[in-house]
């Protein structure tokens, strides 16, 4: 074994003020959290930071939280923990849809947002549910939100502590599609919220631009389908039924339509964002913008009781 | 699969230690050369002149010689370097030995005589769930670990679990089949009749 003269130090910090105090002090630190990304990198000589700054003693990482209003969610906090968590169904059924069994028990929310790759299941989520990233330094805490994150990343010396998301309050639908889950990131996937509250439909989708997308005609459009007064009346799980069609077959045919014409608006947003990720040999920009607006539709029908699905 | 490259002979690294600093802060320095121990199957095993970049998968295999873990893809995808850690299923090649330090580590050679690790192998063995059996070994660490958790796991929830390793050969069709007899042998139903099971090494 030839014996690098850069990854130096290894730091194992127990408390979250001695992990920002030694990366303050590190020159060139990368953050190990569960290890996925970094250690196979480091095994094939692709990063070579000059220290680590291990993360995995740190038990105030790996909290989850619970306000009247919002969800906080450490950033030591792994998959496999976020699948099993009541509170969050719509995270849950996220998590557990992330690589393997092995990559689930050690990954992490901040391992995600740290490697930010913008194939990331998380992500999608996160930016569909309006998401904050919260973040500390020997300077103090700050909090970003997530959009705003992933195009300017961590400053000097900060570290992702939790992400913070409202409680929710309806339906919440993830779906994807891509090569063998366990082994690679999805390539498009759909993240769709319904939030009986506000009366607001959102959804993200993530392997199209350099973040997840939202797409905000089709949000509005479909908040503007919904018969709100009905959703309040409909069993929990499920939404409602559209506005306007009376009778059952009438009301299915008119989910079917709204989910079909929300899938094409999705398609359309996917079309114009920016900065799009690169083609792939086998995965054109155009076959992943019909596969933004299939997922998106199939998402929504999900959400309604009578469409297709 | 390309043989790791063999580690460093000993003494070959010179002036290594390992800096206990204070308030918990462990640190190794000198070049990244670093001294410390691997709790592994029930014994503490000492490391001495490794670069702490090291996999826990190179460290197992490389410095202290065991063997069942397996190498392939080095990128957490194929499953066959797993391992318990604390208990819980990892691909040992997608953690920092050094990091490790203070975990319980369980090798597929090591996995608890108490638990379904017995009537696992047995299976595998009498379904001729094994062909070239480089996959084996951490398909038994998963299935153990899953059984031990999940003992009336149904087939969804099986290959749900087993998703992160990779059998190149079965077709997955007779290790499905053997995790159900598995099954089967613990809740007392058909006996464990392989024979040699305990001298596989």
């Amino acid at each position: 074994v030839t014996i690098p003269a850069t990854t130096a130090v290894l730091h194992r910090p127990r408390t979250v003020g001695e992990a920002v105090r030694m990366l303050a002090d590190a020159v060139d630190a990368d953050l190990l959290a569960g290890g996925t990304d970094l250690v196979p990198a480091l095994r094939s000589g692709d990063r070579r930071p000059r220290a680590i700054v291990a993360l995995r003693r740190v038990l105030e990482l790996r909290a989850l939280g619970a306000g009247p209003d919002a969800l906080t969610i450490g950033a030591g906090v792994t998959y496999t923990e976020l699948a099993d968590w009541p509170l969050a169904p719509g995270l849950a059924a996220t998590a557990r849809v992330v690589g393997s069994a092995q990559i689930r028990n050690v990954g992490t929310v901040g391992g995600a947002l740290g490697t930010a790759n913008p194939r990331g299941d998380l992500l999608t989520f996160l930016a569909a549910a309006d998401a904050e990233v919260l973040l500390r330094s020997t300077t103090g805490p700050r909090t970003v939100r997530l959009p705003a994150f992933l195009s300017a990343g961590c400053r000097r010396g900060e570290l992702v502590t939790a992400v913070r998301l409202p409680r929710p309050s309806g339906p919440q639908v993830y779906l994807k599609i891509g090569g063998r889950q366990a082994a690679y990131p999805a390539l498009v996937s759909c993240a769709l919220l319904v939030d009986r509250v506000r009366n607001t439909v959102s959804c993200a989708i993530g392997g199209i631009a350099s973040q997840p997308l939202r797409a905000p005609a089709a949000e509005t459009f479909a908040a503007a389908e919904i018969d709100w007064v009905a959703v309040a009346r409909s069993e929990p799980g499920r939404v409602a039924v559209a506005r306007s069609e009376p009778g059952r077959v009438a009301a299915d045919a008119a989910e079917t339509r709204i989910a079909r014409r929300f899938g094409e608006l999705v398609a359309e947003a996917a079309r114009l964002a920016e900065p799009a990720l690169p083609d792939g040999p086998r995965t054109p920009a155009g076959y992943r913008w019909h596969a933004a607006g299939v997922l998106a539709g199939r998402a929504l029908a999900r959400a309604l009781p009578g469409a297709d699905r | 699969v390309t043989a790791p490259p063999s580690p460093p002979a000993a003494g070959a690294v010179t002036g290594r230690r390992v800096l206990a600093g204070t308030a918990g802060v462990e640190r190794a320095d000198d070049g990244g050369i670093a001294t410390y121990h691997l709790h592994v199957d029930g014994a503490l095993h000492p490391v001495a002149g490794a670069w702490i970049g090291e996999s826990l998968l190179t460290v197992l295999r490389d410095r202290l010689g065991f063997t069942a873990v397996k190498d392939a893809c080095e990128q957490g995808r194929c499953g066959s370097c797993s391992v318990l850690v604390d208990g819980r299923l990892v691909a040992a090649c997608t953690m920092l030995a050094a990091d490790a330090s203070d975990a319980r580590v369980t090798t597929p050679a090591g996995l608890p005589a108490g638990g379904p690790a017995r009537a696992v192998r047995a299976a595998f063995l009498r379904e001729g769930a094994v062909q070239c059996g480089f996959c084996t070994p951490g398909f038994v660490v998963a299935v153990t670990e899953l059984l031990s958790r999940r003992p009336d796991a149904d087939e969804d929830e099986i290959r749900e679990s087993l998703a992160g390793n990779i059998c190149r050969c079965t077709g997955y069709g007779r290790i499905i089949a053997a995790i159900r007899a598995a099954q089967d042998t613990l809740r007392g139903g058909a006996p464990d009749r392989a024979p040699g099971v305990e001298n596989r090494r």
